[in-house]
């Protein structure tokens, strides 16, 4: 076994000596100990690798994140631990630590979409860079949302006032973990687009305020209002979306 | 699962996989929900797992498979040999304590997708190579390829990172000490 070798295998052993006695590693070590420019090579590796762990381990995780975890988790359970989730619970559990969020976080701290959220704007974005199509276009929203109720996809019972007067352009459907989900596009008037993205929500029904978040470019802002989770998203900042919401 | 266990388990294993998941994604947004949508994997598929000690390895797979599904594209897992490596890319070991934290998770995150899996897993949790290969479903030859060859591409990383702070840069074997002049 050359020097390389020797480098090569220990490249994979771990810092805090775990593998002393794993006998992949004998023979490499025995002459990392008969080599004294191998063994302070093996010496000062183990070192770095050992300041990388520490490093990393000290890698900062959002505050939220293990309260987000246990709620979304617990809610979506039911009433019993050992009740076995479906694709409906995991689902519920999303929607629901989107709700749950909303009251947690914060305008300004670091912003969180949960997944159907994430997912809903890659189906926006597609749609606006022309990648994708829309399942029916119209210019009259009310013909959008019959569209989506008539094919079984979620539609606003009652269109924001702000939206009322927008042209559409059109809808989509999707699905997201087996979950239907719809997104209406709108025009509006500067020109720019506004997207409504509904989806049935689980559990109790409930009606609370907007939650905003900032992601990328995209502004976005998720209420609940009865059986039904919205999202408003628009490419510009928090305050042209507020407008939509008053 | 009854709710303490998984609550000791969620304790015990959030951080890691949150660290895991922000070392792939290299975005805190896609790494949160990453590690949510983990556990919500757990609550509805680990009862299935006989042995609860694999727990943690079946979190950092299941987490692992989630990003790699998202990322929808077939990855392509260089076949690196050993006698692809160049001893001089093993030979350089920059001071990674005299770096920020947030320097160093740069450069991990410079380092190649199928590079970084494996060295995060053994830095972050000190999987073996045996437990890598199991996390990410290939051989150990493989995992012990990509350890080495990742830590090389780190090490490149870090120097550059090293330099451009103005740090010592220490070369092993000819034990030559460097001033760089950043």
């Amino acid at each position: 076994m050359d020097n390389r070798e020797v480098k090569f295998i220990l490249s994979a052993y771990r810092p805090a000596g775990q593998d002393a006695s794993d006998p992949r590693f004998a023979e490499a070590l025995d002459q990392a100990r008969h080599d004294p420019i191998l063994q302070l090579w093996f010496e000062e590796s183990v070192a770095f690798d050992a300041a990388m762990a520490q490093k990393l381990c000290g890698m900062a995780v959002p505050d939220d994140l293990r309260e987000n975890i246990l709620i979304g988790v617990k809610v979506g359970c039911g009433s019993g631990w050992t009740k076995r989730f479906g694709k409906w619970a995991i689902a519920a559990a999303f929607i629901l630590v989107a709700a749950v969020g909303s009251l947690i976080w914060h305008d300004t701290r670091p912003a969180h979409l949960t997944g159907w959220q994430s997912a809903a704007l890659e189906v926006i974005s597609s749609l606006v860079r022309n990648e994708s199509s829309f399942d029916a276009q119209s210019r009259s929203s009310g013909d959008l949302v019959g569209w989506l109720r008539a094919n079984h996809a979620p539609a606003a019972g009652k269109l924001p006032d702000s939206l009322k007067n927008l042209e559409s352009i059109g809808c989509k459907k999707f699905s997201w973990n087996g979950v239907s989900v719809s997104v209406i596009c709108f025009t509006r008037s500067d020109g720019g687009l506004i997207h409504l993205v509904a989806m049935k929500a689980v559990g109790k029904q409930g009606k609370g305020g907007a939650h905003l978040v900032q992601r990328g470019g995209w502004a976005t802002a998720t209420w609940r209002d009865g059986d039904m989770i919205y999202m408003l998203a628009l490419e510009g900042s928090p305050d042209q979306l507020r407008s939509y919401l008053l | 699962m009854r709710a303490p266990d998984f609550q000791q388990l969620v304790d015990r294993q959030y951080g890691p996989l949150f660290r895991f998941a922000l070392s792939l994604s290299k975005s805190e947004a896609e790494a949160a929900d990453l590690t949510q949508e983990t556990f919500f994997l757990w609550a509805a598929k680990g009862h299935q797992l006989r042995d609860r000690s694999k727990a943690k390895s079946w979190l950092f797979t299941t987490l692992y498979r989630e990003f790699l599904g998202r990322r929808r594209r077939e990855v392509r897992f260089p076949q690196i040999e050993l006698n692809e490596m160049r001893e001089d890319e093993m030979a350089i070991l920059p001071n990674v304590n005299a770096l920020d934290g947030a320097l160093v998770l740069e450069a991990l995150g410079e380092v190649e997708e199928p590079f970084r899996a494996p060295l995060t897993l053994f830095y972050l949790e000190q999987f073996s190579y045996q437990e890598i290969a199991e996390v990410l479903d290939v051989p150990v030859g493989t995992v012990m390829s990509r350890l080495s060859r990742g830590k090389a591409q780190l090490r490149q990383r870090l120097i550059s990172k090293e330099q451009i702070a103005g740090n010592k840069i220490v070369r092993f074997g000819s034990e030559q000490v460097k001033e760089s002049h950043g």
